[in-house]
């Protein structure tokens, strides 16, 4: 299975992939921006996202609202998100309204600001607030991604504050803010436009060219604030928090800072993530949750993130009325197996194939491919990566496992966010 | 900026139209009574296999609520001579995406799968299906997971908010009032023996369906069939369907206290329409107009123009028999009356006048297009399969389901909307801080106002 692939630059430095595939009339646009939270000045979090709603409030051709309303009356799908690196746009529609969604795309990057007013703003601003009281303030855990970056990154890494932001700042985001990012961070050349699905390629340029070629390349994008560059890459030394408040039953997180995604030790992470918690037949599983019981679900993952240092983060939900310090223990005791030979290649072969069985499964909606090219190219500029990247995993031995998780998994180099019942106070112990 | 000859105020015209058809569905019939239904999709190496047996939530038996769940959640827990470890370690070597479930109208398991393991995953998925043992130690951790489970959404203000809602649509007793997974007292009554029997009864070839989607042809699928299940054997008992039967008279506010809380959760619900209601599409249309897209009227009026929330939405949940009507939001907490009474009065006005001929194009379009988007995957064409063998439509349902949503007329949706969507017979379920958003929600006079009882979600 080879998924086909066209890339080219238009003058004005918009990268753009073609993916064709005619099996059904749809085609998927996908546009990631090479910015996201981790641009954000130190008083402005929340910016890149609350931008990002903005972007469906019109354009100057475009009237408040009508990018969605366009997409929906064709019958299509579309949304967008903003993450630690990039903030992607994405609409999926019936082949025949491939030029719709162009036009409507292109608009957004080349005649947004004409259309800003304080009173869209005000009203996004409130939505966003929203946002944040429904998925975090209001929802048992829902800070555990803000306080993780904040205990695993330094208070001058972009990584440090949340892709949702403060309150506080997001009161304080004025229409310049909003005027001087896209100025800044939305211009042809700090964007990737991918086309995957029901499409003719020739006629794709011609469409592209006509939409897109006309907008201006940007100025330079300026570095990053504060210091990317983690050196060392590692903590030096164990990081704790314990959380009390309004959450049910008890749950530990542990974290590690690994090597960014790209690297090989980050294809190693990934596998040994899939060790731990990949399916049932995982040693946090198997162990914590099947066997001794301590757990009543886990989870382990890393993130794909490229901006200094990456992260593998381990997840336990312990029983009511059980002292998470003793699944801690547990979850720490069965990592630090992973670095203590225990690995074998029978193992590590499961784990691969079970990420190369959801990388096709996932293959098939044209719009994660889409996205999946998208990313590739805004990190690596290799869309090629969709059909290769699997090469990396399988490259991936146990005893690189091992030697993965003896550098980085151990106790120098980890963050422990514990939550508890009870009620609400914060104590650092 | 722009080239000359392009108009950017105008929206470009649509292209060269592509025809989209629905995959025909082949249906044979194997000699124990297992229907095989298949729909093949070459584009991707990938196959969805799912086993649908009549061992739903509606054939639970008085009291066991939850039973069919634990059923299913105890088949890869040991079976044909394999413990659960073996079994996980088979699934994740042969990089199977298992998924068991229970739905009210059926008991699930089936696995999605690389083209190359398909015989494999039969194998496997005949022990769980026909050969699970239930391990009394297995038995005893599915269900303080589930226990687990009960109390996390306990503690969480949105799944209250659900719950509760559903306790207030159907009548104390009755069941579908009760979560389908149980409920801390039913889960704590069942033992081993009675899940066992329960699935031995149950799990029964007669009137059971096989589905199959992707990148295989119908012969190979019945030959695996017939390998694998074509010597299973007997019938479910036939089992009398529920009663329906709403709780409320009135619309009702209903209460749930959550001191502290920096938002309400909004609920607003009643009994809904059956998957096999002769007027689904126009529901459907409808229900679109109403809060079912985000250009919808819910979600325009206290999103995008007072700004009260992230989103808000409403749905019909269909099944064999009445489902459940609902519209939900999280709002902040001062506005909480106030979205209340929006939510009721967009409500009313879909009943009262008709949909704008935009509208009516808009939805219609929106439904009809976005159909094909769910069937890019093998597990999506699958599960329009399992539509098809649970509610008894037609082989050729989906290649005209398109056709019937686009001529649902304004007299149509207006009619659903008076027919499905009761203003004045619903539970209003907010779930906030009590203290300060009692006094405005009950100056909104809908009707009587009652403080629930936790304890009732207990039972």
């Amino acid at each position: 299975m080879q998924i086909p692939i066209e890339r080219y630059e238009l003058d004005n430095g918009l990268k753009v992939v073609l993916s064709e595939d005619h099996t059904t009339p749809v085609v998927a646009l996908n546009i990631w921006y090479n910015v996201g939270s981790r641009n954000e000045r130190a008083d402005r979090t929340g910016l890149a996202h609350l931008f990002e709603h903005m972007m469906f409030q019109g354009t100057q051709h475009v009237p408040e609202n009508g990018h969605i309303a366009h997409v929906e009356r064709v019958g299509g799908s579309l949304n967008a998100s903003t993450w630690l690196d990039r903030t992607n746009y994405y609409d999926t529609v019936p082949s025949d309204r491939l030029e719709l969604v162009l036009w409507l795309e292109s608009d957004r990057l080349g005649f947004f600001v004409p259309a800003l007013t304080q009173e869209k703003l005000d009203n996004q601003r409130a939505v966003v607030k929203n946002e944040r009281r429904q998925r975090v303030d209001n929802q048992p855990y829902g800070d555990w991604d803000e306080r993780l970056q904040m205990l695993l990154y330094p208070p001058d890494h972009p990584y440090h504050h949340s892709v949702i932001g403060s309150m506080e700042h997001l009161d304080a985001t004025s229409l310049d803010d909003v005027r001087d990012f896209f100025q800044t961070y939305y211009a042809p050349n700090n964007g990737v436009l991918t086309l995957c699905g029901d499409f003719d390629p020739a006629e794709a340029r011609r469409l592209i060219e006509r939409w897109f070629g006309p907008i201006p390349r940007g100025p330079a994008i300026p570095p990053l604030p504060g210091t990317p560059v983690l050196d060392p890459l590692k903590l030096g030394t164990e990081v704790r928090e314990t959380r009390r408040g309004q959450v049910p039953l008890p749950r530990v997180y542990v974290g590690w800072r690994i090597p960014a995604y790209g690297t090989p030790d980050y294809y190693a992470a990934d596998v040994a993530s899939e060790l731990l918690a990949g399916g049932k037949s995982a040693r946090l599983y198997r162990e914590l949750v099947r066997g001794r019981r301590l757990a009543r679900s886990v989870a382990a993952f890393v993130l794909p993130v490229v901006t200094g240092a990456s992260a593998l983060i381990a997840r336990g939900n312990v029983p009511a009325g059980e002292d998470p310090a003793i699944l801690e223990r547990a979850m720490r005791d069965e990592i630090a197996r992973l670095a203590g030979g225990g690995v074998d290649a029978a193992e590590v072969e499961r784990a691969v194939t079970g990420l190369e069985a959801r990388h096709v499964f996932d293959l098939q909606k044209v719009n994660e491919r889409a996205d999946q090219l998208s990313q590739l190219t805004t990190y690596f500029d290799d869309p090629g990566l969709i059909n290769t990247e699997l090469e990396r995993y399988r490259a991936v031995t146990a005893d690189d496992v091992r030697r993965f998780a003896a550098e980085y998994l151990g106790d120098d180099n980890i963050v422990v966010l514990t939550y508890l019942p009870g009620e609400p106070a914060e104590a650092a112990s | 900026m722009s080239a000359p000859g392009l108009d950017r105020a105008l929206a470009p015209p649509r292209g060269p139209l592509r025809p989209f058809h629905f995959t025909p569905v082949h249906r044979r019939a194997l000699p124990n009574g297992l229907t095989v239904l298949v729909a093949e999709t070459r584009n991707f190496p990938v196959v969805t296999v799912d086993v649908l047996v009549d061992a739903g939530g509606t054939v639970e038996p008085e009291g066991d609520a939850g039973i069919a769940t634990m059923a299913t959640s105890l088949l890869e827990s040991g079976a044909g001579g394999r413990d659960a470890d073996e079994i996980a370690e088979r699934v994740d070597s042969l990089g199977l995406s298992l998924d068991a479930g229970v739905g009210w109208d059926t008991g699930q398991a089936g696995f999605t799968c690389l083209r190359a393991r398909l015989e494999d995953g039969f194998e496997l998925l005949a022990d769980l299906v026909r050969r699970p043992v239930f391990p009394e130690a297995e038995m005893e951790r599915v269900r303080d997971e589930r226990v687990s489970t009960i109390q996390q959404r306990r503690g969480t203000p949105s799944s209250v908010a659900d719950e509760v809602q559903g306790r207030w649509i159907f009548a104390p007793g009755t069941a579908f009032a009760r979560p389908l997974g149980g409920t801390l007292r039913t889960l704590g009554g069942l033992t081993r023996d009675e899940v066992a029997a329960f699935h031995a009864r149950r799990y029964r070839p007669a009137g059971a369906t096989l589905v199959a989607a992707g990148d295989v042809g119908v012969d190979e699928v019945v030959a695996l069939a017939e390998r694998w299940f074509g010597d299973w054997e007997g019938a479910g008992e036939a089992v009398p369907p529920p009663e329906v039967r709403p709780r409320l008279e009135r619309t009702t506010l209903v209460l749930v206290d959550q001191p502290g809380s920096v938002q309400s959760e909004i609920r607003i619900g009643h009994v809904g329409v059956a998957r096999t209601a002769p007027d689904y599409a126009a529901v459907s249309v409808m229900n679109a107009i109403l809060g079912g897209i985000f250009s919808s009227r819910l979600n325009l009026n206290l999103r995008e123009r007072l700004g009260y929330t992230y989103g808000v939405s409403s749905a019909f949940a269909t099944r064999r028999q009445e489902g459940t009507f609902g519209m939900a939001t999280a709002v902040q907490t001062e506005v909480t009356a106030h979205s209340v009474s929006e939510m009721l009065r967009d409500m009313r006005e879909i009943r009262e006048a008709p949909v704008s001929a935009a509208e009516l194009d808009d939805a219609r379009n929106f439904l009809a297009g976005v159909f094909p988007l769910g069937l890019q995957t093998t597990d999506g064409v699958a599960s329009k399969l399992t539509s098809i063998a649970t509610y008894g439509l037609p082989d050729d349902y989906y290649e005209h389901y398109r056709d019937q949503l686009l001529s649902v007329t304004a007299a149509d949706v207006q009619g659903a909307a008076q027919r499905r969507l009761w203003p004045d017979r619903a539970a209003v379920v907010v779930a906030g801080d009590a203290e300060k958003i009692r006094l405005e929600l009950e100056a909104l006079d809908l009707g009587p106002v009652v403080l629930a009882d936790p304890a009732e979600l207990e039972d």
